[in-house]
């Protein structure tokens, strides 16, 4: 292979998304969840700079940088909540979350 | 600094924003210079002086909320222009504000600004003694909950995905600390775990469909990221669009009905509803909602306008998906704030009808006996307007009645309430008896409105269905009505009267009087 095209860019972001999102929905553990989170706003990132790149613009490269202060910001809350609650409850695994129901 | 830029890129003089564009937006600049003032007072007061503090926040935000109401002035454009020259808006250069990143010629921009500094202002009066009752800080509290505000009233402008993804993302980080905001309460933490993992999930999904719309409509010239140029190469796409951008949008729909609480994404509401602290659970409920209902109108009528025909059945079926979801699900809670909860997805799925309204048939209006037009956009505020007052009205009726665990409110606690505090009755039966929409209240007129226009523009499936939820819930508003006002109490000790402070009837005295004014005002 002589090139790398949008499409093989665009391929490699979707299956990082799908892992992430499968991650979601299917891992127990709120930090591997959490982690798995990161990684679908690293697959959208990725894909945003393809698509700038292919494009020959650079506003798309500039807004994530805008995603990944953002990124930062939410790890911050969230290993805190994370951290915080552990302390509390001494497991953050997501089937010991039953507190709240009817 | 500006003309410092300008000698080195010459470009940056066009781009820089103009004093005209700062003070267009000097009342959001002046809640996030609040919120920075609580932070300051946090670090710099000494505890005698603590009470300083929920006061500066309360007077601060009357005042801009005095200031966002005066007309004619530069941050209330469509009012004053006649006021300002022409090249006041644009620039010498003829250039739209802040390059296109925020509409600064807002029509509405007070009823936008109301909504927020209103949901901030009752977040703020109910969060005061609450807040110091359980030893957390007031100030913090505070500062993030401005800075929310803040967040909130810019996305409501927003004409560029960069400014619609950084405000949306701000509120909920924002959020993420209100609804996790007690540390002891093992409630708190969930639900603010619980709101972390869904936010974040919705926020993935949100910014997948920018950069799908992004990549899908970039040309080299084109600002694919602006509401302006993504609107203009839809309409240039006559209804032929590219699958990719179909998808992109239906992410960003995603992104937006998470915040309103819409079918299929609202079952993170009840557990977060329950488990947070009763202030957020209010702010959750007026704020985010109204920010995911504003947010989607702007998306609905801006840049996608151009998809009208599929947007519109999308929308009805949304509203109808949701209005069943909310009102069956509530039926079967026993928490009072999970009842709640439901019952607000019942109503986003009224405001999702008023928005498949303004898409399907943007010319209908509602006329009322004083001869106001009504259109969709003004009925999703009116509707705003009275499911705030309801929501704090039962919202302070819940904070003032004293409870072991916050999140634990059985309907069994409301029992006897009628003879234990008569205005906490009062507050509890004025709030549900607007959010069932009985009249002459304000949610009786606001439900009427949305009704008469479903009627209107002939979305007939909606209508029904939004008739058999209204009936479906008065069913459980007022099985919350009878545990307050009809039920007898087996023991005795536990009707000891409940001491209402003053500030808390004041607030609810003027929430009951708005609650029927307005309805009495558009009736007549």
């Amino acid at each position: 292979m002589e090139h790398t095209t949008l499409a093989h860019h665009l391929l490699l972001a979707g299956l990082l998304f799908a892992l992430g999102l499968t991650g979601v929905l299917v891992r127990r553990n709120l930090l591997v969840v959490y982690m798995c989170l990161e990684l679908m706003l690293a697959a959208t990132t990725l894909a945003m700079v393809a698509f700038s790149r292919f494009a020959h613009k650079m506003d798309g490269a500039v807004f994530v940088f805008f995603v990944i202060t953002v990124a930062a910001a939410e790890v911050a809350v969230g290993l805190a909540l994370i951290v915080a609650l552990y302390r509390r409850r001494g497991t953050i695994q997501s089937d010991a979350l039953n507190l709240l129901r009817d | 600094m500006t003309s410092l830029l300008a000698n080195i890129d010459p470009a940056f003089k066009t781009l820089a924003p103009r004093a005209a564009d700062w003070l267009s937006i000097l009342p959001e600049i002046a809640v996030a210079g609040l919120a920075l003032l609580c932070l300051l007072q946090a670090l710099l007061l000494p505890p005698a002086q603590r009470w300083l503090q929920p006061a500066t926040a309360r007077v601060g935000l009357l005042l801009v909320l005095v200031m966002s109401l005066t007309d004619g002035t530069p941050w209330n454009l469509p009012h004053g222009a006649e006021n300002f020259p022409a090249s006041f808006f644009t620039g010498a250069d003829g250039l739209p504000a802040f390059h296109g990143l925020l509409r600064v010629q807002l029509e509405n921009s007070e009823a936008v600004r109301l909504v927020f500094l209103a949901c901030a202002l009752g977040t703020s009066l109910l969060a005061g003694r609450f807040l110091r009752d359980r030893g957390v800080s007031v100030a913090d509290y505070h500062h993030v909950l401005l800075i929310v505000t803040a967040a909130f009233m810019l996305l409501a402008r927003a004409n560029h995905f960069v400014v619609f993804f950084l405000t949306l993302e701000t509120a909920a980080v924002g959020l993420y600390v209100l609804v996790g905001n007690l540390r002891r309460s093992a409630a708190s933490l969930e639900a603010g775990v619980k709101y972390l993992v869904a936010g974040g999930l919705s926020s993935a999904l949100l910014l997948m469909g920018i950069v799908l719309i992004y990549g899908s409509l970039a040309t080299p010239t084109n600002d694919s990221l602006g509401f302006a140029d993504i609107a203009a190469a839809l309409q240039a796409t006559q209804g032929n669009v590219n699958p990719l951008t179909l998808v992109g949008v239906a992410l960003v729909f995603a992104g937006a009905a998470f915040k309103l609480g819409a079918f299929p994404f609202h079952t993170w509401i009840p557990d977060v509803y329950q488990g947070a602290p009763t202030p957020t659970t209010a702010l959750l409920a007026t704020a985010s909602k109204a920010a995911g209902a504003l947010a989607l109108f702007v998306l609905v009528t801006g840049p996608f306008a151009a998809l009208g025909a599929k947007l519109g059945p999308l929308l009805a079926g949304l509203a109808i998906l949701t209005l069943l979801a909310g009102n069956l699900a509530a039926l079967a809670a026993t928490d009072v704030k999970r009842t709640l909860a439901l019952s607000g997805v019942a109503h986003a799925g009224f405001l999702l009808a008023a928005l498949a309204v303004a898409v399907v048939a943007p010319n209908v209006h509602f006329e009322t006996i004083g001869g106001l037009a009504i259109s969709a956009e003004h009925a999703i505020y009116f509707y705003l307007y009275a499911y705030i007052l309801g929501t704090f009205l039962t919202s302070a009726a819940l904070v003032s009645l004293p409870v072991a665990e916050d999140h634990d409110r059985p309907l069994l606690g409301l029992r006897g309430l009628l003879r234990r505090s008569p205005v906490l009755a009062s507050a509890l039966g004025f709030g549900i008896g607007s959010l069932a929409g009985i009249p002459p209240s304000a949610g009786f007129v606001a439900k009427l409105i949305i009704l008469a226009l479903l009627v209107k523009a002939k979305l007939w499936w909606v209508l029904g269905v939004a008739l058999v939820g209204v009936a479906v819930s008065i069913h459980y508003y007022f099985s919350l009505l009878r545990e307050a006002f009809i039920r007898p109490t087996e023991d005795g000790d536990e009707l000891a009267p409940l001491p209402v402070p003053a500030s808390t009837r004041f607030l609810i005295g003027a929430l009951c009087a708005a609650t029927l004014a307005l309805g009495v005002a558009m009736l007549l």
